[in-house]
């Protein structure tokens, strides 16, 4: 489980550094062919696929990291009405909620496996990176049940504990108040 | 009939406090199963394709930019350097708390990253010098929204996507209603500090200045870096908001080392889950939206309200009342991606530009942002200042009657909005 943890927050972490070095560079390079004396060097990397393989980093960093954010609760909703409801009360919509939220990911990842599979039966590939399609699509099946599982496993933990993971907006790290 | 349904629903399974991008969904899917004929194998796709758009990567580029300034001391170097230059008129210390949320704006998207990079900073030295919190708190929830409407912005690249109108547009439409927003609050603030004879600071020497300018360069040329290559064509939004992540990176370690490698990851880290969070509403509001484009609700709402003699002034008046309302229940980029898709057909048709129409709904959101029960702003200031909501929401009174007075002037009077841009021949 640790290690789940783990491999899901060095993933989305390293998918969002690594695109942005990509379109640094691409931008980097694009302005380099420009440069006389850089031409001969920057045209002879070939650029076009920074921006695909930009797009596919982003979709699993947003899937993952969607799943992420259910275990640090950082999917916001409207409370104001079910914290004016009694503990108990309250318990049973924040239930409904967490498993609504189960389900909708679970539909998801079952229709996202159909999609894979079919797409891997047409075996087509990407635009510029010519990468098969059913495995950059893998991402939706494999982010949706992840994210179902964290659901899950929220309720779990409220049920155990009658708490929920918040997210701190106002909390920043190595920030300390200082004297301007 | 079926629109009934689907907003019914939606509220209904909002209400519950789930997360929006679950009602979303989840309202789509029940409409598909029971009462539609779209082949549900479409809805996957779809949120694949939802954000499989260039554009929409400029978001989590500018949260993880604002994230390394915030981090990177780059607030801390504004503030001082707005202190020098305006911490001895009336107000002082929250003279210059308005003038650094400007300056921070315009290398930040988020408001409330606004509120936290330059209120966890200010508000305690406010309260050292004697100003009552109320008032410290009032200027930076207020002042900190000014940083979805000072380009860049997250909610105007969201606006951007979801309607197909040009972020770079919108990003230069926002500048001169930003420093106008900007010149009223500290005008309020001005006044009101004058009115308590609040603390000021010493006249700051024209040495000291300089100093503080030149410790702040890097952060100040970072905003060049943004408009000016955004607005040559250098880089478009996407990899502007690209390269000021890198440069901001590059700064908070090498060059300020206020932010050491090891913090890095985490800065990553949180960067990526909230840009995970907002994308994951926009997949799901840009099913619901296709949802709603496939039985046809934005034209029939649209000819409904011709229908009903709305003119331009009435629809403004009621898109205002409206988006204000949701901005008491919801946060801004959830209400553009809702609303947006639906409003924009019917302001296209009664002859409202794109632009002015964005930046109406962006200083709505700015306005929701600030006050109760969910203004993030709020929530974002009260974890700063340990004060309560209800407290707080009296605090910013003087400054939320400035911001609607301006929403009044942004709403009727495009020019505001419009000139710079035309100016720019960009439209």
């Amino acid at each position: 489980m640790k290690f789940l943890d783990h491999l899901e927050e060095w993933l989305i972490a390293s998918l969002l550094a690594i695109s942005t070095l990509i379109i640094f560079v691409a931008v980097v390079h694009r302005y380099a062919s420009g440069i006389s004396f850089l031409q001969d060097f920057a045209l002879s990397i070939n650029m076009s696929w920074a921006q695909e393989l930009c797009i596919y980093l982003f979709v699993w960093m947003a899937k993952f990291g969607a799943a992420y954010g259910v275990r640090t609760g950082i999917h916001v909703g409207v409370d104001v009405l079910i914290n004016r409801l009694s503990e108990k009360n309250r318990a049973r919509f924040v239930y409904f909620g967490l498993f609504a939220g189960a389900l909708f990911t679970g539909i998801i990842g079952v229709l996202g496996t159909k999609l894979v599979l079919g797409i891997y039966e047409t075996g087509q590939t990407s635009a510029d990176l010519e990468w098969p399609m059913w495995f950059v699509y893998l991402a939706i099946p494999l982010g949706s049940f992840l994210m179902c599982f964290r659901f899950l496993q929220v309720a779990w933990n409220f049920r155990r504990t009658g708490e929920l993971p918040r997210h701190e907006v106002a909390h920043v790290e190595g920030l300390e108040p200082t004297k301007a | 009939m079926s629109a009934y349904i689907i907003f019914g629903l939606l509220i209904a399974l909002m209400l519950t406090g789930m997360p929006i991008s679950i009602a979303l969904g989840l309202t789509v899917l029940t409409f598909l199963f029971g009462l539609s004929d779209i082949p549900i194998e479409t809805v996957a796709l779809k949120l694949f394709t939802g954000i499989e758009k260039f554009e929409i990567m400029a978001i989590p580029f500018f949260i993880l930019a604002g994230n390394f300034l915030t981090h990177g001391g780059v607030a801390r170097r504004m503030i001082r350097f707005a202190s020098s230059m305006v911490g001895h008129w009336y107000g002082g210390l929250g003279l210059a708390g308005v003038v650094a949320c400007a300056l921070f704006a315009a290398v930040s998207g988020s408001s409330p990253a606004t509120v936290v990079a330059i209120g966890s900073i200010l508000l305690p030295a406010m309260a050292k010098q004697g100003f009552p919190p109320r008032f410290g708190a009032g200027v930076i929830t207020t002042s900190g929204s000014l940083g979805i409407l000072i380009p860049p912005s997250i909610v105007m690249v969201i606006y951007a996507v979801s309607t197909n109108t040009s972020v770079g547009k919108l990003f230069m439409a926002g500048v001169i209603p930003g420093l106008v927003l900007a010149t009223l609050l500290g005008v309020t603030t001005w006044y009101r500090a004058r009115k308590n004879n609040y603390p000021r600071l010493a006249l700051a020497s024209w040495r000291e200045r300089l100093i503080a300018l030149r410790d702040s360069f890097w952060g100040l040329l970072l905003i060049v870096v943004v408009i000016g290559g955004i607005y040559s064509g250098i880089f478009t939004p996407t990899e502007a908001a690209a390269m000021s992540a890198v440069y901001a990176f590059i700064v908070a370690v090498f060059v300020y080392k206020d932010l050491t490698l090891k913090q890095v990851p985490k800065v990553l880290l949180d960067s990526a889950s909230m840009s995970a969070m907002l994308l994951y509403i926009i997949t799901n509001a840009v099913l619901f939206s296709f949802l709603m484009t496939y039985e046809n609700i934005p034209q029939a709402m649209a000819q409904w309200l011709l229908n009903m003699g709305f003119g331009a002034v009435g629809f403004l008046l009621m898109v205002n009342l409206l988006l204000l309302l949701a901005g008491n229940v919801m946060e801004p980029s959830s209400i553009v991606l809702i609303l947006a898709p639906i409003l924009f057909p019917v302001a296209m048709k009664l002859g409202i530009d794109p632009i002015h129409f964005g930046i109406l709904i962006v200083v709505n959101m700015e306005v929701g942002m600030c006050h109760p029960p969910v203004g993030l702003n709020l929530y974002v200031a009260s974890g700063i200042t340990k004060m309560g909501i209800t407290e707080l929401t009296i605090a910013v009174w003087p400054w939320l009657l400035t911001m609607l007075m301006f929403l009044l002037l942004v709403t009727y009077w495009p020019p505001l909005s419009l000139w710079l841009p035309r100016q720019l021949g960009m439209m």
